[in-house]
């Protein structure tokens, strides 16, 4: 891929994203409960994504957006209107698919115009459309090549430019990126934001990796066993995870139990099991009290001398990333902890932790978050 | 004493290649045997000249080949070109055209059925569709017939209902024929179609769907460049025993419907002309592959169904 290269085009940017409204969506397939009673709301323009598990329903959810399935019960709107009884090819909207789907009968440029043609425009507005497409994924000479011959990226950029040539209200992406190796994964999530930008067309992009998820999205559905467990920003629900699920499928996460002793505006002082007494943030919507749940990002955290910090234990397993290391420590209370150390050329290698020393761990106020259960 | 080993490997694969050959042999056999043998046998007969009571007289003559494009009266002794034979060989041409064809149209929604169904189920559908085999062709061609003849069923329900008061005459027809060949040769289709069917990647169909592409867009854009292997494969399978088709003619098109495999039989039986019937033969077997290269070359071009 060609970096620098800005490419804008006028129709694009006059391009205005549809929103989806997804309200009291319920899926069976026989016996089993894909979606559970969903309810989203998708704005305009933006790069919104559905993460979970494989199985947690969020593809069968796209695929009710595209019309491939209908749901059980529910209504799906599109700019407000309700489009659940409309087949595919009568919704203004296009996928991705994961592996692609692209005609291996038919060439690049035959592949990309195909929506235009079956939308009956005529040949001249459907070869400018192709060409402006072929600029915008960077494939400008290779129109005639039959798709088959492609790379895998290659080929991702035509899927993306099929979808995005009939322009559709809203661009739906199915795991797009999952067949890519890691670098070319890369350097694919920046082309995506940017054809996002330029498009002004809204994106509902579908992946089970958290971390593409919190680079590219606006906002994000984390969801599991067909129920969406929390929505908003990558820093919400990366800082502030609303539930055990969340907080554990996204990033790495320490676990420690308490009790609140009182509460302060959004903040609760609590003592820990260890015996430890730290102030905490409370979750967006619930005000626990009792025993609970709270969590700490491993890079949150840091190693100090045994006694110095908020609890002791010992040190185990040693493990190094390149940025940076991970350290677990056996905590005096039994329970793991792992913290994350960023690792810098400068560093003395006299100090380094050993394993199976006694440690203390140290944490600021800000870095708990209580959980809602 | 020193062992070249790069010389033990070459021989060890000249006899793999040998061994190879062991493996075909008996299907090269008979292939030459039951194929190659007796087509040699009537090429040789269709320059012979005919003796008196059918059999051939030693003699080389091109009588045969003459009879089959030409044909002198008997009285006078003028030559004419052979209508009735170039009728009879068009009219082949024509049946088994029209045969694959309407195969085609009903072998493919059947493939497509069977292609979108459960795996578990398809098999019970297979099965289904090869059961016809399991009869003798001939009585098929028979049970036909005693259901469209004039006191048959067909017509005696439609008479009853009062839908038509003298009997449609269908035994002995062109329609005749076409039924009995399109019965007998469609599930030669269906099995090739639905072979290419069940390897067609459906989310190509959910693509075109998606790029606003109707349900006739889908089908004649996406699916049928996809099967057409299959395609080409059950024409061929239809086409080429429906030409030389000779038990439903002869059973269902009775002496007005005549085609070329029943012209080859008069020669080698009533008309005890071998040479004729043997160039007819032959003429028959160039007819086929003119037909097939043709078939094969135009639709080998096109280069679909690059995942089929």
């Amino acid at each position: 891929m060609k970096n620098g290269e800005r490419m804008t085009i006028s129709r694009a940017t006059a391009a205005h994203g549809g929103t989806i409204g997804l309200h009291g969506i319920k899926k069976r397939f026989g016996s089993f409960q894909a979606v559970d009673d969903v309810t989203l709301d998708i704005r305009s323009n933006e790069f919104f994504t559905l993460l979970g598990p494989s199985g947690c329903g969020k593809t069968t959810l796209l695929r009710m957006i595209a019309g491939f399935e209908l749901p059980t019960e529910g209504r799906v709107l599109l700019d407000g209107a309700d489009i659940s009884g409309l087949l595919p090819n009568q919704r203004p909207v296009n996928t991705v698919f994961q592996n692609y789907a692209l005609f291996p009968h038919l060439s690049v440029a035959e592949n990309i115009g195909f929506g235009l043609k079956m939308l009956g425009r005529p040949k001249s507005e459907v070869g400018a459309v192709v060409a402006d497409m072929l600029k915008l994924v960077h494939l400008e000479g290779r129109g005639d090549h039959p798709v088959t011959q492609l790379s895998g990226g290659q080929q991702q950029r035509v899927a993306l430019a099929r979808a995005l040539a009939p322009r559709p209200k809203v661009l739906l992406l199915d795991e797009p990126l999952s067949a890519l190796d890691l670098k070319l994964r890369k350097s694919m999530q920046i082309e995506l934001k940017r054809l996002q930008a330029e498009t002004g067309i809204t994106f509902v992009f579908v992946t089970h990796d958290q971390e593409e998820a919190l680079t590219m999205s606006d906002r994000i559905a984390v969801m599991s066993e067909g129920q969406v467990r929390q929505v908003g920003t990558a820093r919400e629900i990366y800082d502030r995870p609303a539930d055990r699920f969340v907080a554990d499928f996204i990033g790495e996460t320490n676990f420690l139990t308490g009790t609140v002793e009182r509460t302060e505006g959004r903040r609760a002082t609590l003592r820990l099991a260890t015996g430890a007494t730290i102030t905490a943030g409370l979750p967006d919507t619930a005000t626990p009290s009792g025993a609970v749940t709270l969590v700490i990002r491993p890079e949150h955290a840091d190693l100090v001398t045994a006694g110095a910090g908020t609890m002791d234990g010992t040190l185990g397993d040693i493990v190094y990333f390149g940025t940076d290391t991970h350290y677990h420590v056996h905590l005096d209370d039994g329970t793991d902890f792992i913290v994350r150390r960023q690792n810098s050329r400068a560093g003395s290698e006299g100090d380094a932790p050993e394993t199976g020393h006694r440690i203390g761990v140290r944490f600021s106020d800000n870095a708990a978050q209580i959980l809602k259960d | 004493m020193a062992i070249d080993a790069r010389q033990i490997g070459e021989e060890r694969q000249r006899k793999e290649i040998r061994d190879r050959w062991l493996l075909s042999a008996p299907a090269l056999f008979l292939i030459v045997a039951a194929s190659v043998g007796p087509l040699a046998i009537v090429v040789l007969y269709s320059f012979l000249a005919p003796g008196n009571y059918g059999d051939v007289k030693w003699a080389f003559s091109t009588e045969g080949w003459f009879n089959v494009f030409l044909s002198r009266d008997i009285f006078d002794g003028t030559v004419s070109l052979a209508d009735a034979h170039f009728s009879i060989i068009w009219r082949s041409v024509k049946l088994a055209f029209i045969t694959t064809l309407l195969c085609l149209i009903f072998g493919f929604p059947t493939a497509y059925f069977i292609a979108t169904r459960t795996p578990h189920t398809r098999s019970l559908w297979l099965f289904l569709v090869t059961i016809p085999f399991w009869t003798n062709m001939l009585i098929r061609a028979f049970a036909i017939q005693e259901a469209i003849r004039s006191e048959g069923i067909v017509n005696t329900v439609l008479m009853t209902l009062g839908l038509i008061s003298t009997p449609i005459q269908m035994l002995f027809t062109d329609f005749a024929v076409l039924l009995g060949m399109t019965y007998v040769f469609l599930p030669l289709m269906v099995l090739p179609l639905y072979a290419s069917l069940e390897k067609l990647d459906f989310r190509l169909v959910e693509a075109g769907y998606d790029l606003y592409a109707s349900r006739f867009g889908v089908l004649t854009r996406i699916v049928v460049p996809m099967v057409r292997p299959g395609i080409v494969a059950g024409s061929i399978l239809v086409f080429v025993p429906a030409l030389s088709s000779y038990v439903i003619p002869r059973v269902l098109g009775g002496g007005k419907a005549l085609m070329i495999g029943n012209l080859i039989e008069l020669q080698f039986g009533q008309g005890r002309n071998w040479p004729l019937g043997a160039a007819l033969s032959v003429a028959l077997v160039v007819v086929v592959l003119f037909v097939l290269l043709f078939y094969v070359r135009n639709t080998g071009k096109s280069g679909g169904g690059a995942h089929g």
